[in-house]
């Protein structure tokens, strides 16, 4: 009897190994158990978003939509500077571009209001007459400067604000308009960036016209056509890419007419960006790995409204 | 065989008169270590004009080293400068072992380097959650990496951080030791009388911060205020969140039914949660919560959300879990004032005092401390080679710091050799008599 009871003490099953912290050391496993459920509660790549390499590159086109455009400002300045263009010339500049983008507007966006249009037009009205007011203080502000400085500084912050800019959106809220989303912080020193650019670039110029001229032109630009390009890509894609590839042409064509050296830089950048980067991303995307577990801090599903 | 005799460094940015999670942790496991027989000396940095060497009860040697805390309590990280400070007390003391507290703290990453680096025997602790894709915590990890490559073993105060931790540092999970906090149930005693009449309090201490769940108290109070007209809440603690609860407060005209105390120092807690029936927990995250064992300690049922390592903590029966959702949780809290009348807080004490102590948490160390002094010696070269697996990049970047740290240790033997340095004798606590005020206040307290 003494023997089937030791027997029996022998043949117990050790208890089974409980996920738990109470309790103390659980009897027959060590504090370093490894159990076959340690992590079964793991979750990965949950969120990944599975990339098509055609969509990146379309998706990549208005980046260098964008290059273009400020290539094309950079080429105005630069014949301004030579006096290649004149204050006239540049004064049409101004108001032919203005023109278009109203009609462009008109033509893609839906509703078409007249007091809307009036709106603009009296923003338009205040904005051109507040810089016609300032341009003598433009004309002076670098005098003591040397040209060497402003050429670096401007080129930094040229940089800057291609660095920063918001190549998804519009940075300008538009009231009335169907997505408004808040500008960020980084896509307003962008914007900040490309103005102080303009008014130093300006502010080597000789006459008050010249620099009314000049921060019209650049203004109109850097606030207006992320706008404008946004409202045509929202019309339809193949208009977008129409209007990209002819820009770029356009923009190639006359940097090659500056300089080759030039020209040579900036094809590399458009492919790059266009090509070798959507490759590289698809490459790169196949490392990502995203964890989730129990560990994982808790998302509040409520806003919090203050 | 008689038990081997440990000497035990005791590393953290997180000690008194700092209030907290870690400081407790590395106190009483401190004392218990103590009692056992071992010696134990604890470094961490100066705190105000606390600066040098202090002793504790027990005999517990605390050297505040005069560096002055930047951020968050921690030392600057100066990789290099706790070299020697490190070094002349590992040998003042005769250490034996070194044990590091918490990830976020440099001073223990630093120490720890060191101590390998001397080739001491290093166990670390890992008392929190982290995530692995914001920038902090990409950071961290790597830090982390760093640190554990070559430790000689690790714990963790849960299941769900030692799954973190494997995960964020790459160690084997064998190496990981799962040994929980424990809570002092001769300090957190229930009422002699539970607090009667028809209303229920529920008792919320906290840090009234975003991680801590205040948003969800936000929106869980006034439900419950609404469905229960005999609830009543007391609040305890403060933080940047404390303003959103005193509107939702006014909003709902709820003065009368919540009381705010604000901060509540630590030897009040207790004195709060007697007057209270039952416990609310809403942390975002948790990796082991003290909180909720005090609050068991003293016969209160626990409505707790069901986050990190939180369902392990307490048997089913004593704890009733939510999902972090305010419908769940004010469904939960209905559970448990359902569930009220059949709780017995002296029963729930007494349970308590078998699930948790501090002895068993210092006995299961000592068993991690024995089993890290067994493993064999290593030298620099097999060492980095731990190092290199790290990472494409990192891997040689951390080579470099520890051949650099070798070099600066042989340096510093030359300058300030090891016979300059003046050991500490050893003066031992007989273990037969009373050996600390520790055990005597245990005594007066359970007979009181």
């Amino acid at each position: 009897m003494d023997v089937g009871i030791s027997n029996e003490t022998l043949s117990r099953p050790r208890a089974k190994w409980r996920k738990v912290a109470y309790g103390g050391m659980q009897p027959g496993f060590d504090d370093n158990h490894t159990d076959e459920s340690f992590l079964e509660d793991m979750v990965m790549n949950a969120n990944v978003v599975k990339r098509d390499i055609t969509k990146v590159i379309l998706d990549s086109v208005s980046i260098s939509q964008y290059l273009c455009i400020v290539s094309l400002v950079i080429l105005v300045w630069n014949y301004t500077l030579q006096s290649t263009l004149d204050e006239y010339s540049l004064l049409f500049l101004d108001v032919g571009l203005l023109a278009s983008g109203f009609v462009t507007l008109l033509l893609t966006r839906e509703m078409c209001s007249l007091g809307l249009f009036f709106h603009y037009l009296l923003n338009i009205g205040f904005f051109t007459t507040g810089l016609y007011v300032l341009s003598p203080i433009y004309n002076t502000l670098t005098r003591s400067i040397s040209s060497d400085t402003i050429l670096a500084v401007t080129v930094s912050l040229i940089v800057l604000h291609l660095f920063l800019h918001d190549y998804s959106g519009c940075p300008i809220g538009v009231p009335g308009g169907a997505l408004f989303t808040a500008p960020s912080l980084t896509s307003c020193v962008s914007l900040n960036a490309s103005v102080v650019a303009s008014v130093f670039i300006a502010s080597r110029l000789p006459s008050r016209l010249h620099v009314f001229a000049v921060m019209l032109f650049s203004m109109q630009v850097f606030l207006f056509a992320p706008f404008v390009t946004y409202c045509i890509k929202k019309c339809s894609l193949a208009l977008h890419l129409v209007f990209s590839c002819g820009l770029m042409a356009l923009t190639l064509s006359l940097v090659y007419a500056l300089h080759k050296l030039l020209f040579v830089v900036l094809l590399g950048l458009l492919v790059f960006v266009s090509v070798v980067c959507p490759c590289w991303l698809i490459r790169i995307q196949e490392y990502k790995f995203e964890i989730n577990g129990p560990w994982d801090e808790a998302k509040l599903c409520f806003d919090i409204r203050d | 065989m008689a038990p081997e005799r440990h000497r035990i460094l005791m590393v953290s940015d997180f000690f008194y008169p700092n209030f907290g999670g870690v400081e407790n942790h590395i106190y009483y496991l401190s004392q218990c270590l103590l009692e056992l027989g071992h010696k134990v000396v604890v470094m961490t940095h100066a705190y105000g004009n606390r600066s040098g060497v202090r002793y504790m009860t027990g005999g517990l040697k605390v050297y505040y080293v005069p560096w002055r805390p930047f951020v968050m309590q921690n030392t600057l990280p100066t990789i290099y400068g706790t070299l020697p400070i490190v070094r002349t007390i590992l040998i003042r003391e005769q250490i034996s072992l070194v044990h590091g507290h918490q990830a976020f703290s440099t001073l223990c990453h630093e120490a720890l380097m060191h101590a390998r680096t001397m080739g001491y025997k290093v166990v670390f602790t890992d008392h929190s959650l982290y995530g692995f894709s914001d920038v902090g915590s990409i950071h961290m990890n790597k830090v982390l990496q760093f640190t554990l490559a070559d430790v000689t073993q690790a714990i963790c105060v849960s299941h769900t951080s030692k799954e973190n931790t494997v995960l964020r540092s790459g160690i084997p999970p064998e190496k990981v030791y799962m040994i929980p906090n424990a809570v002092d149930t001769a300090m957190f005693m229930p009422a002699e009388e539970r607090p009667g009449g028809n209303e229920i309090v529920i008792v919320v201490i906290s840090r009234l911060v975003y991680r801590k769940g205040a948003d969800l108290l936000v929106e869980v109070i006034p439900e419950v205020c609404q469905l229960y007209p005999n609830v009543r809440f007391i609040v305890g603690g403060d933080g940047p969140k404390r303003v959103r609860l005193e509107e939702m407060r006014e909003k709902h005209s709820l003065q009368d039914r919540v009381d705010m105390l604000g901060a509540v120092p630590h030897a009040s807690v207790r004195s709060v949660l007697i007057t209270g029936h039952i416990f609310l927990n809403s942390s975002l995250t948790e990796a082991f919560c003290i909180a909720i064992l005090e609050a068991a300690s003293c016969g209160l049922l626990t409505v707790s959300t069901r986050v990190g390592g939180v369902p392990e903590v307490l048997p089913d029966d004593m704890i009733v879990l939510a999902e972090p959702d305010p419908t769940d949780m004010v469904q939960s809290i209905k559970k448990a004032i359902s569930l009220l009348p059949g709780i017995d807080p002296q029963a729930m004490h007494e349970r308590m005092k078998k699930l948790y102590d501090w002895h068993d948490v210092a006995k299961r160390t000592e068993i991690v401390y024995d089993r890290a002094l067994k493993c064999p010696n290593q030298p620099l070269l097999g060492r980095l080679s731990r190092y290199l697996s790290c990472g494409s990049w990192a891997g040689k970047l951390f080579c470099l710091v520890m051949t650099i740290d070798f070099l600066l240790w042989h340096l510093l033997k030359l300058w300030q050799p090891e016979e300059d340095i003046d050991k500490v004798p050893d003066f031992v606590i007989p273990t037969g008599e009373t050996s600390s005020a520790f055990d005597q206040e245990l005594d007066d307290q359970s007979s009181s």
